[in-house]
């Protein structure tokens, strides 16, 4: 059976445009060349074998492994859930449950949409979507060249349709790629679509996100040492500033970690300052393992951002002292329960710490001790999913009767347990 | 089940009961006046010494969508330092000036209000309203749509489309996004923003090839040929500007006559006078939607102390972004269809402006003769949070109270308001019209807002004290749907409301541009943009209950 318009959950992009061949529990795309295709190929069973619950890699009864993950949920003083690549609903019985364990709740890659969460929180933000680009930017400039690996159709569904509601000078915008050269020497490489590429002699990606900031800040005229670098990214501000809808794209784990937070500051600081004359914006491309579904959750429900932790009673964030990864790595938690149903690869890390996998249906999951393979959003049940500019929520159908369990109803069962 | 609530002293305006010590029953989930023979009386409550009213309506909170959450976000501050812990019954939670959605719920029910309205659905972000709104327990729930800012109405409107199409794209809209209303944010303005324009006022043509007053004529005539009880719900252009009444003005005028709301209508009047430059404009508003008939307004009362304001009009929240307190500010452009501007703000009772704000609100409340058609909002949480309701109704209903708050404020804003010469004193019979009654006339909620014959049994049971805002702070029952609620100002048992939406007909056929436009533009497809019943139940969280068209001839 072909299904059209199918939500594809395998990056924050949420492209809707896909045709999906289902074959008894095989999944298809119906271009098998469509950069997409082996996201999605990743739920086909094979053999039409239906994995079942394991306890210890051994097969048992889902009420048995339930059973068996309540009780060391029961006996744990501080659990962890983490993982949440998954659909709204999990995520909503994943709070649930976080709640009545008073236990704390992260999303896998929690700590790579804290540094936006933190600016936002500190000096707000001037943001833009998806669509928003499409239609107006006629300048674009990405901090970083690893983007479109992340969001395979960035270019082809946002930064370059056939179509846009804008004018010529959106028609034919203008895009630049800024990244740092490898061997010390400054170049630009122009391609096809007005894309250039500019390499800086910078030690760091950071460092052109600050000398643009100098730039703007002061303009041409007081900028002392002009080398190549300081007058290329000149000219960029002068194109900025003649252009109707500049966007500025960056992905915050592109930057220094460390500093992260503080590059994302002085991008935003820029952008409020060049708004009091032009119009320019920020599209922090992120989310690409369901971050943003997640954490919309967290902050809806909660009126605080992940990690959330509930041990106190009320749900409070504290990202220095709750991060799920550093309390796995710190041997802070004492039992973890991983949710990630999307991708066969989302595996949970190492641990000897009792731990519960509500996963994928082919994920490899011996080494938990409670394993239940769950349905996919998106595949087995219905589910929505939050995109990566923070705005469109989009439904995730149902293409195929697997009779797996879907996640949401096992952490509800779960719930009544513990 | 039938539970009888005895010895109460009535106030249902719907119905002209002024204040009547009657008898009420409920039967399933329904008012009845008496009962039958099988009706087994379970519970009987003797309400001597109490008041008695329908459940509260809020016609205008926003309390979820996007907007909400970047403004839990950024007042982080405040959702730790007003910690909820949950109980058995209760889930936790956070906030008091922009509260995570069960304490919302929670909230609202613990004042007797059993019905909210988001007024500020993003079509392309309903999906993520609906759900806050789901997870919004006790109170019963809808959306207004926004439009007005979107590419594809506004090149509807610039190339003549007749207002046939057009009311078939508003139906189409409201049907998709699950909605109960339509809203205009600045028409024109939101979208002239995103070409740099800062201000674009009534008669201004636009970047979009249109006049705000053509986008609030077309859209007035689109909810009115298309039976939609909720009249077109506007925020007028110019925010917060001084001089900005005359503006609002214009607004009523572009309605021509036809049903329209004007929301949070306090920051719309404003004059120029004065050694500061800006005055009230009370008294000219006032009169206005004395003398229209077709005109309603909320007020949107501000409140001193910290708040946050959400909105979608980016263009005014931009102009205000250097008042922000702390000093932090979001600006969003979102989808070719609306926008959103969050800015925390404090309101100082020594500060001329917000002293005169203060005043100019309950000017326009104590000068608007017909509570049918003033409600009462704190447009939360852009004035102040809705959990300072209580303490409104106290200003509106005791004037020696108001007369010593004012007398606190800035000088020069004492000077500059008339408040104090005013006498009036809303009574519990207009309270009731202004919150209950009235509110459930306006959305089309015929089950809601009366205690008549039928009615759904939300009901609010105050007991009797001097202190009117602790009396309207603690209601010591609360009924949703017939069953208690809340006890004592305490909840008792939780329930889960309805999303009532609005679905009137239309002609299918506009789904063929549409779907062209969605191709040719969005980065969603048609179908999925769409949400349907089914979707709403299953997935979002919400039952729905679809109100009929009214008649309009
Ligand atoms: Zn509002």
């Amino acid at each position: 059976m072909q299904f059209e318009n199918v939500t594809c959950p395998h990056c924050g992009l949420l492209c809707d445009d896909l045709s999906v061949n289902v074959t008894d529990l095989t999944v298809k795309l119906a271009d098998s060349a469509h950069p997409c295709a082996k996201f999605f190929e990743n739920a086909s069973i094979e053999s039409n074998t239906i994995p079942t619950p394991q306890i210890s890699g051994k097969s048992v009864s889902e009420d048995r492994a339930l059973e068996k993950a309540a009780e060391i949920l029961r006996d744990a003083k501080q659990p962890l859930i983490n993982g949440l690549i998954t659909d709204i609903q999990t995520c909503r019985d994943a709070m649930a449950i976080t709640e009545k364990l008073g236990g704390v709740i992260d999303h896998a890659n929690g700590e790579s949409i804290r540094n936006n969460g933190a600016v936002m929180q500190r000096i707000g933000k001037v943001k833009t979507t998806l669509s928003e680009v499409r239609n107006r930017a006629d300048c674009i400039v990405i901090f970083g060249s690893k983007l479109s690996g992340k969001f395979p159709r960035l270019f082809e569904r946002i930064l370059l349709p056939k179509k846009t509601l804008g004018n010529k000078n959106v028609d034919n915008k203008k895009i630049y790629i800024l990244d740092i050269s490898t061997d010390g020497t400054f170049r630009i490489e122009s391609g096809e679509n007005n894309i250039s590429r500019i390499f800086f002699d910078f030690p760091l990606l950071e460092s052109i996100v600050y000398r643009l900031q100098e730039i703007i800040y002061k303009s041409a005229k007081n900028i002392s040492t002009i080398d190549e670098n300081t007058q290329c990214l000149l000219d960029l501000y002068e194109t900025i500033s003649n252009s109707q809808y500049t966007t500025l794209i960056w992905n915050s784990s592109e930057f220094n970690q460390d500093s992260a937070e503080q590059t994302i500051q002085a991008i935003t600081e820029s952008i409020k300052y060049l708004m009091q004359k032009i119009r320019c914006v920020g599209l922090p491309l992120g989310s690409s393992k369901g971050e943003m579904t997640a954490n919309q959750v967290a902050t809806w429900q909660t009126g605080v951002p992940l990690p959330v932790a509930f041990m106190t009673g009320t749900p409070v964030h504290d990202p220095a002292r709750n991060d799920g990864m550093k309390m796995l790595a710190n041997n802070e938690a004492d039992c973890l329960l991983w949710i990630a149903n999307y991708h066969s690869e989302d595996e949970p890390p190492n641990t000897n710490i009792p731990n519960i996998v509500l996963g994928h249906p082919n994920m490899n999951a011996n080494n938990a001790t409670v394993f239940i393979p769950c349905g996919v959003p998106g595949v087995d049940h219905r589910g929505l999913a939050c995109r990566a500019d923070n705005v469109a929520t989009l439904p995730l159908p149902k293409l195929r009767n697997s009779h797996l369990p879907n996640a949401n109803e096992l952490l509800r069962k779960l719930k009544e347990l513990v | 089940m039938a539970i009888k609530l005895t010895g109460g002293e009535i106030y249902d305006p719907a119905h002209k009961i002024d204040g009547k010590t009657k008898d009420l029953f409920v039967v399933d989930g329904k008012i009845r006046k008496s009962l039958s023979d099988n009706d087994k009386l379970e519970t009987t409550y003797d309400l001597n010494d109490c008041i008695v009213m329908a459940g509260a309506i809020d016609l205008h909170t926003h309390i979820g969508g996007g907007k909400v959450n970047i403004a839990r976000t950024m007042m982080l501050e405040d959702e730790h330092q007003h910690p909820h812990p949950g109980s058995d019954i209760l889930r936790s939670g956070n906030g008091r000036i922009v509260p995570s959605t069960f304490s919302a719920g929670y909230r609202y029910a613990e004042m007797g209000y059993t019905a909210c309205f988001e007024p500020a659905v993003l079509p392309v972000n309903a999906r993520q309203a609906h759900m806050e709104l789901a997870d919004t327990p006790m109170v019963d729930k809808g959306g207004y749509a926004l439009l007005g800012n979107d590419d594809f109405l506004l090149n509807m409107i610039r190339e003549g489309a007749t207002q046939n199409a057009i009311n078939d794209y508003v139906a189409w809209l409201l049907d998709a996004t699950q909605c109960i209303g339509i809203k205009v944010v600045n028409a024109g303005g939101i979208h002239a923003f995103k070409y740099n324009q800062r201000r674009l006022d009534v008669d201004e043509m636009g970047p979009a090839g249109s006049k705000p007053r053509d986008i609030i004529a077309t859209l007035s005539r689109a909810v009115h040929d298309l039976g939609i009880a909720h009249p077109l719900h506007v925020h007028a252009s110019n925010l917060g500007v001084p001089g900005n009444f005359a503006t609002t003005l214009a607004t009523m005028a572009a309605a021509d006559g036809l049903p329209i709301h004007l929301t949070h209508i306090q920051f719309h009047s404003y004059g120029t006078e004065g050694d500061y430059k800006f005055s009230s404009a009370a008294c000219e508003i006032a009169e206005a939607i004395n003398n229209n008939k077709n005109v309603s307004a909320d007020v949107g009362q501000i409140m001193f102390g910290q708040t946050i304001t959400t909105s979608g009009d980016t263009m005014m929240q931009y102009f205000g972004h250097d008042h922000a307190s702390p000093k932090k500010w979001t600006v969003m452009d979102i989808e070719c269809e609306a926008g959103c501007g969050v800015i925390p703000f404090k309101y100082r009772d020594k500060s001329f402006v917000n002293a005169l704000q203060w005043a100019i609100g309950l000017e326009i409340f104590l000068q608007v003769n017909d509570p049918w058609r003033i409600f009462l909002t704190t447009d939360h949480p852009n004035g102040a949070p809705f959990t300072s309701y209580p303490h409104l109704i106290k200003l509106l209903m005791n004037r020696s109270f108001r007369n010593d708050v004012f007398k606190i404020v800035h000088e020069g804003a004492q000077h500059a308001s008339n408040l104090a010469s005013m006498d009036r004193e809303y009574s519990l019979y207009e309270i009731a019209i202004m919150t209950r009654a009235a509110p459930a006339k306006i959305l089309g909620l015929t089950n809601h807002g009366h205690l008549g014959e039928g009615a759904n049994a939300n009901i609010t049971v105050y007991r009797k004290q001097d202190d009117i805002e602790q009396m309207f702070a603690k209601p010591a029952y609360v009924f949703k749907d017939g069953t208690l609620i809340v006890k004592d100002g305490k909840i008792v048992e939780t329930v889960q409301g309805t999303t009532h939406v609005v679905k009137p007909e239309f002609d299918r056929a506009i789904e063929k541009p549409l779907k062209k436009y969605f191709d040719d533009y969005q980065t969603i497809s048609l179908n999925n943009f769409k949400i349907s019943n089914d979707e709403m139940i299953e997935c979002i969280g919400s039952e729905i209950e679809v109100h009929p068209s009214i008649s309009n001839t």
